[in-house]
């Protein structure tokens, strides 16, 4: 897990990187607003903490603009004041949560835990079936034992059955958003893939499988 | 006539005969008594299918060295006998094959050869390690017909496709070589490779079905 601190105070930063890094997060410290939003833009995080006070660019404009530009990172704002307006403005901002100062580090380590696993459901990075799973990041298809890593355009093609489940995706709706308007491409490649995929959940003992409704279609139902 | 390509390599045999003695004839025959019984078979289905299921054999008995150090290890006696009857691998046989279903097709013929005892099987094509090696491995119990008496001898089998025995040559490289950078990565990579190679021999059996036409939709 990666973490993007900013806060302005050096010794503040300190303590909270060196207990974060005991925590086994990794930590990436910044100083100042326009190097939180820097950084934050890079989307290289699982959680961002952030200062209200900052010189530079205050924290409540850096989550502005990071939300802005669709950066959905768990936030978490950490605030001098105590003003009831300014926790308003940041979770109405996009603030998944705030802390105000001082505070005990436990509860910061709690709530960093709570929005990371908060994450895992706003932004699947696993799309899950039966007793199969599916990584976008990896493009890994997995049982609890074995994992297979799929080609390109078998992932695109899974990764639409999976989303759908159960739902009927149509020869022609593959081929218009994977393979697009190729003229190269037969029909027909569909099935090929169609085939690959089913071998793979074969092989992993899926309980899900690709169901051909001849004519309309693909589908993907669970084994009951 | 068995063919030349079973032959088992009898580099530096005085020492495995020092330490064997007349067991190695034993584990010899052992090799051979599986490799003609896959071969009667393999026979036959080519003529059926026109289609040979395996690529290639080899066999081999554990070096003296590599069998005394895997007794100390064990704390078993540096014995013949302890070598016979407590360890499984001192005769082994890699069987390649071209497809992963052929594999299981080798598998379930050898469970039906009725005087072969299946003593352990692992299938980690289906529960890879977590290095990503897949193969199937088995211990097989075969009967040798001697002058006055019947005995048994274990032989180990790893059953794999072209492309696993691909990926665990590299691998096996890499566990010899030590201080290797960034050694983590290499694993890693290594790990993903097999992932990806188990997902394209899967690709190949699918075509394979196509053109078969076995693969009715």
């Amino acid at each position: 897990m990666r973490i993007l601190l900013a806060e302005d105070e050096k010794e503040m930063s300190n303590a909270l990187v060196a207990i974060l890094k005991h925590n086994n997060y990794s930590v990436d410290a910044v100083y100042n607003g326009v190097d939180a939003l820097d950084y934050g833009l890079s989307d290289n995080y699982d959680v961002i903490i952030l200062d209200i006070m900052m010189p530079k660019m205050n924290g409540l404009e850096v989550l502005k603009r990071l939300r802005e530009e669709a950066v959905h990172t768990p936030i978490l704002m950490l605030t001098a004041k105590t003003q009831i307006e300014d926790r308003i403005q940041g979770l109405d901002m996009g603030a998944d949560d705030y802390l105000s100062k001082p505070f005990a580090m436990g509860e910061l380590l709690a709530r960093v835990r709570a929005m990371s696993r908060r994450k895992s459901e706003f932004t699947p990075n696993l799309i899950v079936a039966g007793n199969i799973s599916l990584n976008k990041e990896t493009y890994e298809l997995s049982n609890q034992v074995s994992a297979l890593r799929l080609g390109n355009k078998e992932f695109q093609m899974l990764e639409m059955l999976m989303s759908n489940p159960k739902r009927m995706i149509s020869t022609e709706q593959f081929m218009e958003r994977i393979w697009g308007y190729e003229a190269e491409a037969e029909i027909s490649v569909v099935w090929v893939y169609i085939s690959y995929l089913r071998k793979k959940l074969a092989s992993l003992d899926a309980n899900i499988r690709i169901k051909a409704s001849r004519g309309i279609g693909y589908s993907l139902e669970e084994d009951v | 006539m068995l063919q030349s390509r079973y032959n088992i390599e009898y580099e530096a045999l005085s020492s495995e005969q020092e330490f064997y003695k007349e067991a190695y004839v034993l584990l010899e025959g052992a090799i051979i008594e599986v490799i003609s019984r896959l071969d009667i078979i393999r026979k036959y289905r080519t003529m059926q299918h026109s289609k040979d299921p395996i690529e290639h054999c080899k066999a081999r008995i554990k070096t003296a060295e590599s069998m005394k150090e895997k007794l100390k290890r064990k704390n078993l006696p540096v014995t013949v006998q302890s070598a016979l009857t407590h360890v499984y691998d001192a005769a082994g046989i890699r069987i390649i094959t071209t497809f992963i279903d052929d594999i299981y097709w080798i598998v379930g013929m050898l469970h039906n050869q009725q005087d072969i005892r299946v003593i352990e099987e692992k299938d980690y094509i289906h529960n890879p390690k977590s290095n990503g090696y897949r193969s199937y491995h088995m211990i097989l119990q075969v009967p040798l017909h001697l002058e006055d008496r019947v005995t048994s001898v274990f032989c180990e089998l790893q059953i794999r496709t072209i492309a696993m025995d691909c990926w665990a040559s590299l691998e096996h490289r890499l566990k010899y070589k030590k201080d290797i950078p960034n050694q983590e990565v290499i694993v890693g990579e290594l790990k993903r490779c097999s992932d990806e190679i188990a997902s394209t021999d899967l690709n190949f059996q699918a075509i394979w079905d196509m053109i078969e036409k076995i693969d009715q939709d």
